[in-house]
């Protein structure tokens, strides 16, 4: 199960080496350990009996950096050979993606070669994978050993479903790495066709009820919501697009709350809607402009009204039509107004301090009791002006 | 089960960590992983930046994995909560819906009781947010595209050298 993140922007897949006991699994995991660059691999993980025999997985984290903005990740897992570590096997094998069927050569271990193939089978059945549809690779492994049978006999006997196959030495390393490239390829060939079956269907039943969809700026989703990858391609370059107006709503929910400073009401505001917290990433994921575009695709709702929570469209729900990008978009935007109207016109003052300040003064109901926090929350500093202290 | 892939959008994980943040400070616990049953960390918060996460994320994951095997020999289905107790540290996990784990490390600067109140707390309000992941309608779920696999695949053959 490849799982994609989207605020990391990291895709993950998990690899899993199968195969009898002593066919070398580990030996790949330690051959890749040792010859990839320091910066590609996490550190090699052996949960292994005191005679290095793997008790329940090892495992090795390898991080192929950025492809398409999304930080690409495997994580490659062993599996305990013996027959009688079939329980840890099992477990080893949920939500993997790809399989490495790592083979003794040896004429001697035909037999376990057949058993751990036939063993692995039943386990992907039980997980409901369909081996034939799988992505596995056989690498027979231990060539430079004496009576090692030939890779046509291995190739009839093991692998009657035309698997891609290797032949290795993991000791030496080799094969280890075409292995493991073809591994790769496999599973983001899998997750990709996957994804393309999905498409195919979405693109089916956007030509049945999609007009509002097609209003979309293509900025804003590019290229669909069939290519997560390449949303990474507007990067964060406009950052500063709208930093002032997230201030201004700051400001906006103070007004409204007197006896709190600005940091204890905003902060509760994003606990109850999480959805606020997200208003800076957005708007560094929209290009300049598609900012105009993407305010007028909500006109709908007029900015300043409290927007019902029914009629919300909210990430998650099932809003029909519209993209969950411009969905996103419009809830982060919403959330703060429902003050608007008052507090709007204190937030234009905001530049003019001075004037403000006496504003402020002139508006004081005197004598000057303790100053009201309804206005003091407006500005920092305000006893330090106030008394002349600098 | 083959298709169904683990996509977790930023405004979930923000939902997410918005929950764990106030399970932390409320437990005064030191941080908190949330991984998923395969092994993937799926975000964490607090004081994680001393600690290999993604190693710690498989290695919980496998840990509660076999625990849900001996639940089975002993007639449970699943044990729902697993403690550690370390000299210093201490670790609380926690199952989130029926494919997550919620992780909290915390030391003695904090009381079990306190871990064990908040987390149930969390995982309640967790298993929501994962119950919401889940009942995303398919079309709202992209996989990989063909670029990406492609991207990747070059890449590859500048990484694996012998």
């Amino acid at each position: 199960m490849v799982s994609i993140n989207y605020a990391t922007r990291e895709v993950t897949c998990k690899i899993v080496y199968y195969g009898p006991g002593l066919s070398g699994k580990t030996t790949n995991l330690i051959y890749v350990h040792e010859k990839v660059p320091s910066s590609t691999k996490g550190k090699l993980i052996s949960l292994a009996t005191e005679a290095d025999r793997t008790l329940y997985f090892d495992f090795l984290p390898i991080n192929i950096g950025q492809v398409n903005g999304f930080t690409a990740k495997f994580q490659l897992y062993t599996v305990p050979g013996q027959v009688y570590y079939n329980a840890t096997r099992k477990l080893v094998l949920r939500g993997v993606d790809g399989l490495v069927f790592v083979a003794d050569s040896q004429a001697d271990k035909m037999d376990e070669n057949i058993e751990s193939l036939t063993n692995l089978k039943e386990n992907l059945a039980e997980y409901g994978y369909d081996y034939k549809n799988f992505p596995i690779v056989i690498q027979y492994n231990k060539r430079d050993l004496p009576g090692v049978m030939s890779v046509e006999e291995l190739e009839a006997k093991l692998n009657p479903e035309k698997w891609k196959s290797f032949e290795g030495e993991a000791v030496k390393g080799t094969g280890v790495f075409d292995t493991l490239k073809m591994i790769i390829k496999l599973v983001l060939a899998k997750a990709q066709t996957s994804n393309s079956n999905k498409s195919q269907k979405l693109t089916a039943t956007a030509e049945a009820s999609q007009p509002e969809v097609s209003t979309t700026p293509s900025e804003q989703k590019p290229a669909a919501p069939v290519t997560p990858p390449t949303i990474a391609v507007p990067e964060p370059a406009p950052a500063a697009i709208e930093p002032a107006p997230i201030a201004a709503k700051a400001d906006q929910v103070t007004v409204d709350n007197p006896g709190l400073t600005r940091q204890e009401v905003y902060r509760p505001e994003i606990k109850q809607e999480p959805g606020l917290v997200d208003l800076p990433d957005e708007r560094e994921n929209v290009s300049e402009n598609s900012t105009n575009e993407i305010k007028s695709t909500r006109p709908e709702v007029p900015v300043g009204e409290p927007v019902s929570a029914s009629s919300r469209p909210f990430p998650g729900s099932s809003t029909a039509g519209i993209s969950r990008r411009e969905r996103r978009i419009t809830v982060s935007d919403f959330q703060p107004t429902a003050s608007a109207p008052e507090s709007e016109t204190h937030t234009e003052q905001i530049p003019d301090e001075d004037q403000e300040i006496k504003n402020i003064e002139s508006n004081m109901p005197k004598p000057i009791m303790a100053p009201s926090t309804r206005v003091v929350t407006k500005k920092r500093g305000f006893f330090k002006r106030l008394f002349g202290i600098k | 089960m083959s298709d169904d892939n683990l996509i977790i959008y930023e405004e979930e994980i923000e939902k997410i960590d918005a929950v764990l943040g106030k399970m932390l400070k409320g437990a005064e616990a030191k941080c908190a992983l949330m991984v998923d049953k395969d092994g993937h960390l799926i975000t964490r918060q607090g004081f994680t930046h001393s600690l290999d996460t993604t190693a710690l994320a498989a290695l919980l994951a496998g840990s509660f994995a076999s625990t849900k095997e001996i639940a089975r020999l002993v007639g449970e289905s699943e044990f729902s909560v697993l403690f550690h107790q370390g000299k210093k540290d201490h670790i609380h996990m926690s199952l989130v819906g029926d494919r997550s784990i919620m992780v909290v490390i915390f030391d003695d600067r904090t009381t079990i009781g306190m871990v064990r109140l908040y987390a149930k707390e969390a995982a309640a309000e967790l298993g929501k947010v994962f119950a919401s992941l889940a009942d995303r309608p398919e079309e709202d779920n992209p996989g990989i595209d063909n670029e990406f696999a492609s991207s990747a695949g070059d890449r590859l053959d500048d990484i694996f050298q012998d």
